[in-house]
């Protein structure tokens, strides 16, 4: 051991590269090591970054792994074996970048040249969104990625419509009361996980704010709470909706702020609709008039939110009235039948959380407004909102935490803005009738209305919600039936590994991807998708690379940039650069940088919109990237790594002043007449089988489908991420598999002992898991932090066999246990049901399949047996 | 001179592991070795059910039992505390493995390195550079990133902590960050009753 050299990786001699983490769809300031020998050999956490303050999570510490993988494309390759499937050899030949560009752009062009729909984009680079876009420029909205329905399907909508943003979180720097239900924010998962860890920790260690958390599986964020609420799975609506009956029921409300910042007073006609003036405009009641007035007259003296009134003959009541009818019926008692949770339970977290909530109380803030202080917040994410009825399970949770008044409020719960680009963007705008814009669509433009349809997936029919991909595989049974034109025949993929992460059967999905003429994959590493490839276009890693981006961060903005800590380690080449050729070749270069100069919010700044006859690189844009922001050029970004601030207070708390909030959602009702009169006139076929209860402009207490699956089916299953796991592809990575593997949460199909027993199953029972959908495989294990009507499968239990990649098989995936048919996606918002009904038979052994090769059980095997060996237990 | 030790809040932890993945990078550990870990134990029953998350380190001890038993000297205390191994003076008899409560050392075997991480029986450039500090048949284990801390700095896991679960400092120092939480939040050693005066405690 030399003694007089540092032998500590991060005191090796060399430098440090400030950049931004891209381990998960997030975008944490970090610091690169690169000794003199120009090796990689520490990543750490960049503390002059507000948002994870110096803070990596174990994915951003892998990154190097990422980097180092022996498996990492090299240089473009084309396929010699003709045939495909995960696990099976592609017998890879290298070919030079030019004859890989020329057969890509050839073979995407034919398409392109019959029927631009024939396209298959599959692009899921979160931090670029200039390459996420680039269909537009053959003006094709196919969608073929898990981004939208498998994180937020119904979640995004709803942000957009009441906080006319991407995300939600609650405010930690005041919060006192922290209700989670379905998400591991603060704790293991969600918004930038190793920010949000630590701004939610010192809220628990400095401040003692409370959690609680409602899910049907103990988590980490269940593990730290104060009170974990065990609940059936998909029916976390009901346990807002009880919560809510408590606080109307018990006046417990922030009537103040539901009369001044929501269109709760709006009167509502029995058609649903307002009751509008001849100008389109809304209608409150006028307690102490006793008379309707509009919105705006300033004599309006006592402001109506209950009661039963007429204007022109014409029954009405406020919108506030017509959910406290739904609530009359959604007792703690009922929904306790519902959800399992105690009535009492309910009823107490209810009176605690408005207790918390200090209605009434304000706070003098730095930028000199007196707002209102309201330290609760209700939280949710996923596993609770990721059902059949998204929209109205978004919409409960939000409407819990606006009869608190929280919403924007120090303390609350707040909108978390995507990336806002220009510093002096608010991302609000005031409406009609003095409501808030709503925004649903986060992610940019949405097909119009066309039958037959424009779309494979039938985005053409989804005027308020994300795109659902799982209805490619639908269509792609029977396109007659949906009268479709066209049938994709090219995938472009990008990052993107949908035949892993979409729901519905991975056989069926298997036909699906063997009936497409050409597939090109621009990745780093091998996947499951890129065993399916024709050609392969290997791209830099994030820290061989430029971008300037901000994705959602909690309680910060500004820019995250990356700038390259070394050369390409292969001939790879940058999304951008691979992009632009593949453009140009197409005939599209001047389209598509108009479409990323609309996507970038360069369009209105003449000295930074793109030059569209020309080839622009990751540097460059980056660097209009950064100019945009604050005016600073790429050498301030270079040397500082980031733009990013505490969130300006004006932007973070009540950034829509002035504009009511939706309380109740006309539009709901509005679109669903609009589209339902389009499918008439076009007389579209299916439109008998399209879920028209689904809109609703407040929550009902209806049902899941998952809920009435025939009765053989007897449990429920579920699936879970871990902050080890977070976001995309994890398990290739030695560290990361050095870690997860030891968890006893991932190393077996999870069922409560009781369970377990009187299923006559035991802690290794090899068994056969079906829903109505689909099966897996998989070995028991038992624990006590599971609700007993449910089991609990990993995410790290559902990798495909594919070929030079690290990541093992377990014993199927989940995800085949899940439907993709209309009945189970919520018509208003695409989010399709995530969880299912499912029956469980032990077997004697593993079927044959599984006993070829190495599984992640064989992995936890070795661990197992290498307990009691030192420090390698 | 200080006396450097280390303080868990099990309050704080969250069992993410960040830890241990920044203790892998600092000190290039090959795959299946640890000098940190976390460990999780669920206790009681449904729906009372909880789950603790105790990150587990070298304890650093005062009266060490693997300086005890180490027949070469390898083994010795600076004179901040930190425990040490010199691996030119190691000779590999695993003494202290066995001699020491907390399973805290790890004998390095020739195998850990073959495989690679990747498992390809080929190495990274990342390994190349940092395989070197290590000889083979000798026994390691966590020095507080004793280089690091020489240097002014917290040990990697420290650093990368998102929750500040790990407080480092001077126990000597009554004002220190981790002083003042064992004696605030009553500190507790691990396994008091082998009476090797740990320098790490934990704190609920």
């Amino acid at each position: 051991m030399a003694k007089e050299t540092p032998t500590a990786n991060s005191l090796k001699s060399g430098r440090w590269v400030p950049s931004s983490c891209k381990m998960c769809l997030h975008s944490c300031g970090n610091m690169i090591h690169v000794t003199d020998d120009g090796i990689i050999n520490k990543i750490e956490g960049n503390p002059t970054n507000p948002s994870n303050n110096g803070k990596l999570c174990p994915k951003g510490n892998s990154a190097i792994m990422r980097h180092y993988d022996p498996a990492r494309f090299k240089q473009p390759m084309r396929r010699t074996n003709p045939e495909k499937g995960c696990g099976i050899d592609p017998m890879w030949e290298p070919i030079s970048w030019e004859e890989a560009l020329d057969i890509s752009a050839r073979e995407i062009k034919k398409s392109m040249d019959e029927d631009p729909r024939k396209i298959l984009p599959s692009l899921e680079d979160f931090q670029k969104f200039n390459i996420w876009s680039w269909p537009l420029a053959f003006g094709n909205f196919n969608f073929y990625q898990s981004g939208g329905t498998m994180c937020g399907g119904a979640y995004h909508p709803m942000n957009g419509f009441i906080h006319s943003a991407f995300g939600c979180a609650n405010d930690a720097k005041y919060c006192n009361y922290w209700i989670n239900n379905g998400t591991g924010d603060g704790f293991s998962s969600h918004l930038h996980a190793a920010a949000q860890a630590n701004w939610v920790a010192k809220a628990r260690t400095e401040r003692n704010m409370r959690v609680v958390s409602i899910e049907p599986r103990l988590s980490i964020g269940s593990a730290k709470a104060e009170e974990w609420v065990p609940i059936r799975p998909a029916t976390d609506r009901h346990f807002a909706m009880g919560m809510s009956h408590v606080l109307i029921e018990e006046g417990l409300c922030d009537y103040k702020f539901l009369r001044r910042d929501t269109n709760a007073p709006y009167l509502v006609g029995e058609d649903g609709l307002f009751i509008r003036d001849d100008n389109g405009q809304c209608h409150i009641w006028d307690m102490e008039a006793d008379c309707a007035k509009l919105w705006n007259d300033e004599s309006i003296g006592k402001i109506a939110l209950e009661g039963n009134f007429e204007i022109d003959g014409k029954p009405c009541r406020p919108g506030f009235q017509v959910y406290k009818d739904i609530l009359a019926e959604c007792t703690p008692e009922a929904m306790s039948e519902i959800t399992t949770v105690p009535a009492e339970t309910i009823a107490r977290i209810a009176r605690e959380f408005a207790e918390a909530a200090q209605v009434g109380a304000t706070i003098k803030l730095e930028d000199g407004r007196t707002v209102p202080l309201r330290p609760a917040g209700y939280n949710y994410y996923r596993g609770a909102q990721g059902h059949k009825h998204g929209a109205q399970t978004n919409q409960a949770f939000k409407l819990v935490n606006m009869l608190m008044g929280n919403i924007d409020a120090p303390g609350g719960h707040m909108g978390v803005v995507l990336d806002t680009k220009e510093v002096d963007i608010n991302h609000c705008e005031p409406g009609e009738s003095g409501m808030l814009t709503p925004t649903p669509h986060q992610l940019g433009p949405t097909p119009p209305f066309a039958y037959p349809p424009n779309t494979y997936h039938l985005m053409d029919y989804f005027p308020l919600g994300v795109h659902p991909p799982h209805f490619n595989l639908l269509v792609h049974e029977d396109p007659a039936k949906f009268g479709m034109e066209f049938v994709p025949d090219v995938i472009v993929n990008c990052h993107s590994n949908p035949v892993w992460a979409i729901q519905g059967p991975r056989n069926k999905w298997f036909e699906f991807l063997r009936s497409m003429r050409f597939i090109v994959c621009v990745d780093l590493i091998p996947t499951e998708m890129t065993d399916w490839a024709d050609i392969i276009l290997p791209s830099n890693d994030v820290l061989e690379s430029w971008n300037c981006t901000m994705i959602e961060p909690p309680h910060t903005e500004g820019q995250s940039f990356r700038q390259p800590a070394v050369e390409p380690l292969h001939d790879t080449k940058s999304e951008e650069e691979i992009f632009y050729e593949l453009s140009e070749r197409m005939g599209i270069l001047e389209a598509y940088n108009d479409v990323v100069n609309k996507t970038l919010g360069f369009e209105g700044h003449p000295e930074l919109m793109l030059e569209l006859d020309q080839k622009h690189t990751d540097k460059e844009i980056a660097r209009r990237k950064g100019l945009l922001w604050n005016g600073k050029d790429i050498d301030w970004y270079m040397e500082r790594g980031h733009s990013v601030t505490e969130k300006r207070l004006d932007k973070w708390y009540r950034p829509w002043e002035g504009s009511r909030l939706h309380f109740y959602i006309e539009d709901m009702l509005i679109e669903k007449d609009k589209l339902k009169q389009q499918m008439e006139d076009a007389d579209v076929p299916f439109r008998d089988e399209w879920q028209w209860n689904d809109y609703q402009p407040l929550p009902t207490p209806v049902l899941d489908p998952v809920h009435e699956e025939p009765p053989e089916f007897d449990l429920y299953a579920i699936t879970f991420k871990d902050i080890q796991l977070n976001f995309g592809e994890s398990l290739s990575n030695p560290w990361i598999k050095d870690i997860v593997y030891r968890d006893p949460v991932h190393t077996g199909l999870l069922l409560n002992p009781k369970t377990a027993t009187a299923q006559g199953l035991e802690k290794g029972s090899i068994v056969l898991v079906e829903s109505p959908y689909g099966h897996v495989y998989g070995r028991i294990s038992v624990s006590e932090g599971m609700h007993p009507e449910t089991l609990g499968i990993s995410n790290a239990l559902s990798r495909l066999k594919s070929k030079d990649s690290g990541v093992l098989p377990a014993g199927g995936h989940f995800n085949d246990m899940l439907p993709y048919d209309l009945r189970n996606t919520d018509a208003a918002s695409g989010q399709p049901e995530t969880v299912c009904k499912i029956k469980i038979t032990k077997l004697d052994d593993w079927p044959d399949f599984l006993k070829e090769g190495r599984t992640v059980y064989d992995k936890i095997e070795e661990h197992e047996n290498a307990k009691g060996k030192g420090g390698q237990h | 001179m200080a006396r450097v030790g280390m303080v868990f809040d099990l309050k704080a932890c969250i069992g993410c592991n960040a830890c241990v993945v920044a203790c892998k990078q600092e000190n290039s550990l090959p795959d299946g070795v640890f000098f940190t870990k976390t460990l999780s134990e669920e206790y009681g029953v449904f729906p009372l059910a909880n789950r603790v998350y105790i990150p587990t380190i070298c304890n650093h001890c005062e009266d060490a039992p693997c300086e005890k038993v180490c027949p070469s000297g390898a083994t010795h205390t600076r004179e901040d505390g930190i425990v040490m191994v010199d691996d030119d003076k190691c000779i590999g008899c695993s003494s202290c493995a066995v001699a020491c409560p907390y399973d805290q050392r790890t004998q390095m075997e020739e195998s850990n390195f073959l495989a690679g991480l990747f498992g390809n029986g080929e190495l990274t450039p990342f390994e190349e550079d940092g395989y070197g500090r290590y000889t083979p048949g000798t026994v390691t284990k966590c020095d507080f990133c004793s280089q690091r801390v020489d240097a002014g700095l917290n040990p990697a896991c420290v650093v990368t902590c998102p929750t500040n679960a790990r407080i480092f400092g001077d126990l000597d120092d009554p004002a220190s960050a981790p002083s003042v939480m064992i004696r605030e939040r009553h500190g507790r050693q691990p396994m008091p009753e082998k009476n090797t005066k740990p320098k790490v405690y934990y704190v609920n």
